[in-house]
């Protein structure tokens, strides 16, 4: 057995492990299924005679480990948390997250001591708080409710609420200054849309560029999830992988390959650190990154360590995002259809290379081939999978690339000129006319399908395995 | 780089960006009349009055960010002006939703009566204007602000009124003359402030804005009958005082006044010119 393939199946049976512990599984079923599992391939490898079963047999002991993983990190975890709850308490906390200020402010704060562990915090819009402010609260902490709502804040290592406690701001920039500075940075892009342009389109282009969603309306929320586009405003891999391409072909021009490649790369971190670090913009980072890898590397066998070893790093930070955050199966699910889906469907359907007219054969492609791969998720978890979505996508990517690099423009020349940018507000106003005029009209004429069953799935996804087996079977190797 | 498909493409936004420009020039609606408009911000006060010729004056902000959405389905999307800010007076529900519209738009001067509030939310109220480098104005009854043949007269509060501890008797009171006609607009004073008025001017109106969301403690069937209003509007939301109560519905109406109200009709918005008011309501 290669070193590749040792690493791919490390890192597979380790999350399949901790998908295993975090399912709700105990640790002796998974126990007794690993060692039934090691037993079925010692078998087959003794009557068959592979050598590369053995290697199998060893290496599924990464299971337990992952396994053991998941419930050590997540004892570790509620260990270190002391937080007194449902009594009215003081507290002291600092805001360690970019706050959510919409119609409402949410804060993640770190408690000081004598308390530990993070909580959420809702508060009246004003006044308003920055991350790194350290703040006196009196109020009363409270567990965060329903099952569901538990482990969606846990992913982030949220444990208790607090709803409306008094406030008194105690410091300032107590936080990293490399965040501070490019929240700040953030805020005045934002504030230079709003100047420029209505507040439905301006909170619409700050989703486009800054995945940024507090101050959009819950109509436009709805039409954006009827129309299959959330992902828009999500700063999907897809949105990292344009500014990529737009700052490696421009700095191109004067640089050599080299140089242009690492400069571009500090580019992404700077506005990955700029978006709030969060999880799910590092990893959308990753798969634009690796979407774009592939596109030109196109050798199918490395790209496949790539996935599966961005999945094991970030489930090793931390291992709740694998059952617990949608948006992590949503992104590897749409990032596994790019890769393995799309060079099926080109060959089944027999399409040219070319991109044709603004690359819509290209958009069409990758947008067809990641819904595919995602409508399963999407139709369990939100009961929302539009038929129309493909080509609402297709319509609305061509224009996706111009409106952001539109909208950091005016972001920028904002911060010299107001006049300026208000003229090229009404340039960058157009397209998301366009592109918002073509959410509303999807959404009205969307064809959900809502429902699916558990076996459904597996179902789809074999069928799904085997058009690709199919397709690909001479492009492998 | 630059193939035929992406220099089409430039030529087509070029003639597009063209037409537009002259598209806003040529034709940039010149307003004869005088429009009110009675935003939906909830619990809370927020009108915008566009002046004939088009001046926009927008009067308190209401308790939330609704007021921007409300503006933005009024104002074209290029505008992002507005000329006149009057804050009546410095409570929470008046004053909230300006924040944000002072951090979106672009203002000519933001009028207020010079009491500070002692909520939280003041001091980024304060912040916002200091940042953005907006004149700020204070009057009082008797200033008058004239534009054409339109004018506010700001007839409250005056040295009575100004320093009282209940911030609600601090706060303007303005009769607007414009196309004819009279409009009122009375913050949240109260009966006391009510029977001050009529003693010291002789009021008739055309459109009322009633005081205080409909509370109990203002719009006496005196003053009502006094003022006769043709049109009232009452700025409310869901709210726990019970506004706007059964007593002062019933006063608007023994006053012959046609009552509108933002919580069941949405935005109200009247078009007051030669002809008379035409009443329009989004619900």
């Amino acid at each position: 057995m290669r070193i590749y393939d040792i690493a791919f199946y490390v890192a597979g049976f380790f999350i399949l492990g901790v998908l295993a512990a975090s399912s709700g599984s105990n640790f002796a079923v998974i126990m007794t299924a690993t060692i039934l599992l090691v037993a079925i391939f010692l078998l087959i490898g003794y009557l068959r005679k592979i050598p590369k079963i053995f290697w199998l047999t060893s290496l599924s002991l990464f299971i337990i480990i992952g396994a053991f993983y998941y419930f050590w990190w997540s004892n570790y975890q509620i260990n270190n948390l002391k937080i007194v709850f449902n009594e009215k308490i003081n507290f002291q906390g600092m805001v360690v997250k970019n706050p959510e200020q919409g119609s409402q402010q949410k804060l993640v704060i770190e408690l000081q001591p004598p308390y530990a562990g993070k909580i959420l915090i809702k508060l009246q819009s004003y006044p308003s708080f920055d991350y790194g402010d350290l703040i006196n609260f009196e109020g009363v902490i409270k567990m965060p409710g329903p099952a569901d709502y538990t482990n969606y804040l846990a992913k982030d290592g949220v444990f208790g609420t607090a709803d409306y406690p008094k406030t008194q701001l105690i410091a300032k920039n107590q936080g990293s200054t490399v965040k501070s500075s490019l929240f700040k940075l953030k805020k005045g892009l934002i504030s230079n849309f709003q100047k420029t342009l209505s507040a439905e389109k301006s909170a619409f282009l700050s989703g486009i560029t800054l995945g940024e969603r507090t101050e959009f309306s819950q109509e436009f929320k709805d039409a954006m999830s009827k129309s299959g586009t959330t992902h828009l405003v999500a700063l999907s891999g897809y949105n990292i992988s344009v500014i990529v391409l737009a700052v490696f072909v421009f700095l191109n021009y004067f640089l050599p390959r080299r140089l242009t490649f690492i400069l571009t790369i500090l580019a992404i971190f700077g506005f990955v650190l700029m978006t709030g670090a969060e999880a799910s913009v590092v990893r959308a980072a990753i798969m634009g990154f690796i979407a774009l890898l592939a596109s030109q590397v196109g050798r199918l066998y490395s790209v496949r360590n790539a996935i599966v070893l961005a999945a094991f790093f970030m489930v090793l930070l931390n291992p709740r995002v694998l059952y617990f955050d949608i948006g992590f199966q949503l992104s590897f699910a749409a990032l596994l259809g790019i890769v393995y889906l799309s060079p099926a469907i080109q060959k089944f359907f027999k399409m040219k290379e070319e991109e044709g007219f603004l690359g819509w054969r290209k958009n069409f492609l990758t947008t067809t081939s990641a819904q595919l791969g995602v409508a399963p998720l999407l139709i369990i978890n939100f009961n929302q999978f539009s038929l129309t979505a493909l080509l609402a996508n297709v319509l609305i990517l061509e224009v996706i690339p111009p409106t952001m690099f539109l909208g950091f423009l005016l972001g920028t020349i904002g911060f010299f000129s107001t006049v300026l940018a208000v003229i090229l507000g009404w340039f960058t106003n157009l397209f998301l006319v366009y592109e918002s005029t073509l959410i509303n009209i999807f959404a009205k004429i969307s064809l959900p399908i809502t429902k699916i069953g558990i076996s459904g799935i597996i179902i789809y996804y074999l069928i799904m395995v085997g058009f690709i087996v199919y397709n690909c079977r001479d492009v492998k190797h | 780089m630059l193939n035929i498909n992406r220099l089409i493409l430039i030529m087509i936004f070029l003639v597009v960006f063209d037409f537009f420009i002259w598209g806003l020039i040529v034709f940039e609606p010149i307003n004869k009349n005088l429009e009110l408009y009675f935003l939906d911000v909830g619990q809370g006060d927020s009108e915008l009055v566009i002046l004939p010729n088009g001046p926009k004056v927008l009067i308190d902000g209401g308790p939330n960010n609704k007021v921007i959405n409300e503006l933005a389905s009024v104002l074209r999307p290029t505008d992002r002006y507005l000329d006149l800010i009057v804050l009546s007076h410095p409570q929470t529900d008046h004053f909230t939703g300006l924040i944000d519209v002072l951090k979106r738009y672009q203002i000519g001067a933001f009028i207020f009566n010079g009491r500070s509030a002692t909520a939280d939310s003041w001091s980024a109220l304060s912040k916002v204007i200091q940042e953005n480098k907006i004149p700020v104005v204070i009057l009082a009854g008797g200033d008058k602000i004239h534009y054409l043949d339109s004018q506010f007269n700001f007839l409250l509060p005056d040295k009575n009124f100004i320093e009282s501890s209940d911030l609600n008797e601090t706060a303007f009171v303005s009769l607007l003359q414009s196309q004819n006609s009279k409009i009122l607009f009375t913050g949240d004073i109260d009966t006391k402030t009510e029977d001050y008025l009529m003693r010291k001017y002789d009021l008739d109106v055309d459109v009322l804005k009633v005081a205080h969301h409909g509370s109990k403690l203002s719009s006496s069937e005196k003053f009502l009958s006094n003022i006769s209003p043709k049109i009232a509007v009452i700025e409310v939301g869901k709210n726990s005082y019970g506004h706007p109560t059964a007593e002062v519905l019933k006063n608007l109406a023994s006053a012959g006044a046609q009552i509108f109200r933002t919580d069941k009709d949405g935005m109200v918005k009247l078009v007051i010119g030669g002809q008379g008011i035409n009443i329009f309501k989004k619900k």
